[in-house]
């Protein structure tokens, strides 16, 4: 009889960087070195998180509460979407340094953490194991955006921001 | 709708403060010379162990734990060298003390001969008796050379101790380095963060950029000069290369100490043929002006993005506001006031960034008296 491996639990806050999908294929190891880049930022509800036309230099992951993405100035009538706790934002600044195609809100008090592109180069060039694990799960982020504005808008396909 | 952004171009406003405030920067360096000299140190040796410590971290260690092993295998390193060294330095020094009373003997006798040389070419100089009066002073300067290394030997031995700060301070920086940045980037408001988190990057990268481009500007400088002096003949022209080259990191002083090295050898191991004495005066005055006009700009100027009269010209202000240490610490430190200062300067100039600013703020204040007004 094959004994069930054990598998040792990881501390909270690596559990909840391991339920997002872009670090979902990290291992502990992976996602101690993930966690000591990432800043916690806290927003209050109404507080702009970035606008649309500023040059993108980190992405945005929500750890608690919810962030509207809209377009410039006009919260109500040019909203675009909503993303939860979970989810994250602002992606292709790890990519490319473009100007951001909307702009991002707090729709309520949220906790957000935040990766900066200069750190995910830095680590591309020192443990591209862990670098190519996160930049393939954004590859297939960027995948599902791509199959999903055959049937959607032009402002969601924007959402890539 | 797109908010109008002010252009990130530097002006001439933010760039002449950031010359004011790295001669000020300079000025006050030099007064705590102590503790400036051994922290730069400790910042090259951290850039030095922070790429082992990154591999020890990415092996499974904590930072603690990959920080002290990082010094602890350099202090090991150097300990070992040392006990290497020093019995091999002891039984050396005789020889050593007689090769250099050999090269200053063999530089003299080249005075010497060279304004002997003159004085017969030139009458005005024999009536001057310009060799006699050399004579003198050399002579004068043989007999009181206590009192000229006495004060030099002083210093070096007070200064020795703060010197020991150095892998202290290296340790701390590579432990708590990243600490360091996530604190400074909680203490900033959310509408300057990203800006913040730039700035502190392009500092680090600056700061690596520079000692890279100090490495490139000494391999050029042992190439060129090695090159050089093997092809007039010179011994041992690699190591004279990679001596000079290192004493070049004192801008000035450290060239002049170069090439008094070089042409006291040439004089003692060429006596008849002083020809090769000037040939590698003239080598060295040609590389000199190659390091200080091309090499230079591109290698520690352009790491910095810095344009190269800026380069010479900062140079020149460093050594005259704080003279030799102002030589060695006006490049790093001018690359890392020029990153703040055009990073404080594109978030003070923009109108929109402020005005994220105030309304953060006005939240936070309205949320704070929320329920003391209800």
């Amino acid at each position: 009889m094959r004994l069930p491996r054990l598998k040792s639990a990881l501390p909270k806050h690596l559990s909840r960087l391991k339920a997002l999908s872009l670090f979902a294929t990290l291992d502990a190891k992976g996602l101690r070195i993930v966690d000591g880049l990432l800043h916690e930022r806290d927003y209050l509800e109404g507080e702009v998180i970035f606008d649309e036309g500023e040059v993108g230099e980190a992405l945005y992951i929500v750890y608690q509460g919810k962030v509207l993405i809209c377009r410039q100035g006009q919260p109500d009538s040019g909203r675009v979407t909503e993303i939860d706790a979970g989810g994250f934002f602002g992606e292709l600044a790890l990519l490319d340094q473009l100007p951001r195609a909307l702009q991002a809100r707090a729709a309520s008090a949220c906790r957000l953490g935040v990766l900066f592109r200069a750190d995910l180069q830095n680590l591309l060039e020192t443990d591209a194991r862990t670098a190519s694990r996160i930049a393939l799960q954004l590859a297939r982020h960027l995948g599902r955006r791509l199959r999903a504005a055959r049937t959607t808008t032009v402002e969601e396909l924007d959402l890539c921001l | 709708m797109s908010v109008s952004r002010a252009s990130t171009a530097s002006g001439p406003v933010v760039w002449a403060g950031i010359l004011a405030t790295t001669c000020l920067l300079l000025f006050l360096l030099q007064k705590v010379l102590w503790l400036a000299v051994p922290f730069l140190f400790a910042l090259i040796l951290y850039y030095f162990l922070f790429a082992p410590m990154q591999w020890l971290m990415y092996r499974g260690l904590s930072r603690e734990q990959a920080a002290s092993a990082a010094i602890l295998a350099f202090l090991l390193v150097t300990a070992a060298y040392l006990a290497l060294l020093l019995p091999w330095m002891a039984s050396h020094l005789a020889g050593w003390q007689e090769s250099v009373v050999r090269y200053l003997h063999g530089g003299q006798a080249l005075l010497q001969r060279s304004l002997h040389g003159l004085e017969r070419a030139y009458g005005v100089l024999a009536d001057a008796r310009l060799a006699e009066i050399a004579d003198a002073k050399i002579a004068d300067f043989t007999d009181h050379a206590g009192q000229y290394v006495e004060p030099v030997l002083t210093s070096t031995l007070a200064w020795a101790p703060s010197l020991l700060l150095t892998p202290f301070v290296a340790f701390f920086l590579l432990r708590d380095g990243g600490r360091f940045q996530h604190m400074l980037g909680r203490a900033v408001p959310n509408a300057f963060f990203e800006k913040t988190l730039y700035l502190l990057h392009e500092m680090d990268r600056t700061t690596r950029a520079y000692f890279q481009g100090l490495l490139r500007l000494t391999f050029l400088d042992t190439v060129t000069l090695a090159l050089g002096l093997w092809l007039l003949g010179l011994p041992s022209p690699i190591a004279l290369g990679l001596v000079c080259a290192v004493l070049a990191w004192l801008p000035f002083i450290g060239s002049l100490l170069g090439g008094l090295l070089v042409v006291l050898v040439a004089a003692t191991d060429f006596p008849e043929a002083p020809q090769m004495a000037y040939a590698a005066v003239g080598l060295f005055l040609l590389v000199r002006l190659l390091d200080d006009f091309v090499y230079l700009p591109l290698t520690i100027g352009r790491s910095l993005h810095m344009h190269p009269l800026i380069t010479v010209l900062m140079i020149f202000v460093g050594g005259a506001v704080a003279g030799i240490p102002g030589l060695m610490l006006v490049m790093p430190l001018l690359g890392v006031v020029r990153v703040v200062g055009e990073t404080l300067g594109k978030i003070v100039t923009d109108a929109r960034l402020m005005a994220r600013f105030r309304h953060g703020r006005r939240l936070r204040r309205l949320r704070a008296d929320i329920d003391l007004q209800s």
